[in-house]
């Protein structure tokens, strides 16, 4: 595989949220506009990355016993300092946010990622690995709470195209469940269109 | 094993603790600046910094505070961080600045949980509903909704989110009372 | 010799003549309700249905022939069915846009995606109503006034919204029963509410209809009503004061149309008693628990749709004891 495939194939063969259905939690709760949802993607992004690279550089001396553990307190120093961070300097977006930050640490793709790839390769492959995650991560994020946001408000990035409110479904939470579903058929007809070959 | 464990336990606490020591002071200034922020929004100038001696007390289970804004010693306005649980929601935290006569000048919210479209309107940027308790004063604007027999037009469709703010301004108005005396 | 015996595990899939006659015999029934309606709310009523059932059908019909492609399945009455009773659920007042929506919802959203009639998880006019309902707050909870009915007091409020509206406010419901419609109003239609729920009369009617015609069997609907019945005079006779009387509970909002019309759907509800049972009680007391301690006036819709949701654990688990088979010993 490439380093190119390797940051690749996030995005849409192995889409976190729209393929392997990892971390449903957040991305059905944060997504009810457009920079929510990207705002939550590259805080999970940002943890996803680091700790990834952090746990690749320690693989070899991690006995195999306690490396769950490990990986669970390299992940969540990370969230720690990505939540102080957020605090500290988008005070706005970390209230919108809420509890979601800290849950970061029990995203299932964050472990995953760490278990599946990141203890088994090095470093640099491991960085472009997470980074090719969280920006799949990102890009379905951003994605959902658009549609979310354009449906349900009426504008996009904050940006109001109406006046009056959207259809408000959309905005909560039952709205988020249809608006993924829906978004998954278009995501898996787009994606058996790109390389028939696959089924 | 153990040690490895606690090797990276331990580096990982203090990188925490470094960027905990980095970032307690920006937090600290946010968290000022929103507080300040959302006082300079409902009261007139001011050029002593009001954040600097609140005044709390606790009324029907929270914590309510209150900031006097004073220019040249001179008092201008109030500013009381109110609350009211009644909201559809839950909890909704509100700002409301008086003058020193007791008649409203603004209201912000600070926290709440309404319903997008509905409750939210509360909020200034989304609706007209708070502009008009600006200018009156408690003492003669019954501050409950119409259909509750008081002066305040609630959202459409709103009534709770709508008496919840009432009840949070009563709240603010009869603890500056009680302050004042 | 051999094939005339067909051994098939239940469900058994009805041709497509009897489900035509099924669906057509509903249509049937709820023509009394909708004779009502149009009488209470006029050239409205007829306006709301007619777009009702015809962006259901027109919406089916293109779903089937461009997305699915398979055989046309609109001559089976479901679709109109569907439109009917989701117009059913809508006040008169309802711009035309939203009605629309709300078909497209119900048959894009809830039925169709599922696979079409027969393998959709919930009640698809249900789903529809309940999106509006969410959406569009405002414009799903105004009533147009009818003139009879109201005192100005109520004038567009459901009676439940105002008894709710009113419980709230701390008032006893001794203070505000004179300003509620009278049984009888509420009996032959004379109040607010969605077009097909007001008149409870016109609805009973057709469920005589039905049981006539054995469409439906009697059960849901009776164990939904007396669960509620049960369930709402209790607290009445706990508390008079703060607990309306279970048969207001009965006549009011959409207890007998949800109970009769829409809890009954073949595709989304129990196939054996039992499991009516449950799910017949299900909706009962979810029904009350939101009207007496939820935040929404009524609770109809979401209590079927609950219920809806609960109906393959409730198949997989109440079976019918095969025949000849002795009751297991515990």
């Amino acid at each position: 595989m490439s380093k190119f495939q390797l940051f690749a194939k996030g995005l849409i063969k192995e889409n976190p949220v729209f393929v392997l259905l990892l971390g449903m939690c957040p991305t059905l709760g944060t997504t009810t506009s457009a920079i929510n949802g990207m705002g939550m993607g590259i805080a999970t992004m940002f943890v996803l990355m680091l700790s990834n690279m952090a746990i690749a550089l320690i693989r070899n001396v991690v006995p195999d016993k306690v490396r769950i553990p490990c990986f669970i307190v390299v992940i969540a120093s990370f969230v720690t300092v990505v939540e102080l961070l957020m605090q500290a300097f988008v005070p706005d977006l970390y209230a919108t946010l809420g509890v979601f930050i800290p849950l970061i640490v029990v995203n299932c793709i964050i472990l995953g990622r760490a278990e599946a790839f990141a203890s088994k390769n090095t470093v640099f492959d491991s960085m472009l690995d997470g980074l090719g995650i969280g920006v799949g991560f990102v890009l379905a994020l951003t994605v959902l709470g658009g549609t979310r946001e354009l449906l349900g408000a009426g504008s996009l990035f904050g940006r109001k195209f109406i006046t009056g409110d959207g259809i408000l479904i959309f905005v909560l939470a039952p709205g988020a469940f249809m608006v993924f579903g829906f978004l998954m058929v278009l995501f898996n007809k787009l994606s058996a269109r790109l390389n028939p070959k696959a089924k | 094993m153990v040690v490895v464990l606690l090797l990276i336990t331990l580096v990982c606490s203090a990188a925490v603790g470094l960027v905990y020591k980095v970032t307690a002071e920006p937090i600290a200034a946010a968290k000022d600046a929103k507080i300040s922020g959302a006082i300079a929004l409902v009261v007139p100038t001011f050029d002593n910094n009001p954040a600097e001696n609140p005044m709390t007390k606790e009324v029907d289970g929270g914590v309510m505070t209150v900031y006097t804004a004073t220019q040249g010693g001179q008092v201008m306005g109030y500013a009381v961080e109110t609350f009211t649980n009644e909201g559809f929601g839950g909890t909704i935290k509100l700002m409301v600045g008086f003058l020193p006569d007791g008649s409203i000048s603004h209201i912000e919210v600070i926290e709440q949980k309404e319903t997008p479209g509905l409750g939210d309107k509360i909020d200034k940027s989304k609706s007209d509903f708070s502009l008009q308790f600006e200018g009156k004063s408690p003492a003669d604007f019954k501050l409950s909704v119409r259909k509750d027999g008081g002066d305040v037009d609630a959202i459409t469709a709103s009534t709770i989110s709508s008496r919840a703010y009432c009840d949070a301004v009563e709240r603010a108005y009869n603890l500056l009372q009680t302050i004042k005396r | 010799m051999e094939k005339k015996l067909i051994i098939s595990p239940s469900p058994h899939i009805h041709g497509v003549d009897k489900t035509s006659r099924l669906m057509r015999d509903v249509v049937i029934a709820l023509l009394p309700a909708f004779a009502v309606s149009v009488v209470v709310y006029g050239v409205n009523a007829l306006v709301v249905t007619g777009l009702s059932v015809v962006s259901c059908v027109l919406f089916e019909f293109l779903i089937q022939r461009y997305l699915l492609r398979g055989p046309l399945t609109i001559n089976n009455w479901s679709a109109v069915l569907t439109g009917l009773l989701l117009a059913f659920n809508l006040p008169g007042t309802l711009p035309a846009w939203q009605i629309v929506m709300g078909c497209f919802v119900a048959i894009a959203v809830a039925k169709m995606p599922f696979g079409g009639l027969g393998r959709n998880l919930f009640n698809p006019a249900l789903v529809g109503r309940v999106f509006l309902l969410i959406s569009f707050p405002v414009q799903m909870t105004s009533f147009a006034p009818v003139t009879r009915a109201a005192t100005d007091a109520m004038s567009g409020a459901t009676p439940l919204a105002f008894v709710k509206e009113a419980l709230k406010k701390g008032m006893g419901l001794d203070q505000i029963m004179p300003d509620l419609p009278s049984y009888s109003d509420m009996l032959f239609g004379f109040r607010s509410g969605s077009l097909g729920e007001i008149a409870a009369l016109a609805l009973i009617v057709g469920f005589i209809y039905l049981l006539w015609r054995k469409v439906i069997t009697w059960h849901i609907p009776v164990f939904v009503i007396g669960t509620m019945t049960a369930f709402s005079g209790i607290l009445h006779l706990a508390d008079q004061a703060h607990y309306i009387s279970p048969l207001f509970h009965l006549m009011a909002g959409g207890t007998l149309l949800g109970a009769i019309y829409m809890a009954t759907d073949y595709v989304t509800s129990p196939m054996n008693t039992r499991g009516m049972l449950i799910y017949g009680v299900g909706i009962g007391l979810i029904t009350i628990l939101i009207r007496v301690f939820g935040a929404y006036p009524e609770g109809m819709s979401f209590a079927i749709l609950i219920m809806n949701a609960t109906v393959p654990l409730i198949n997989k688990y109440v079976k019918p004891r095969r025949f000849g088979l002795a009751p297991a010993k515990r």
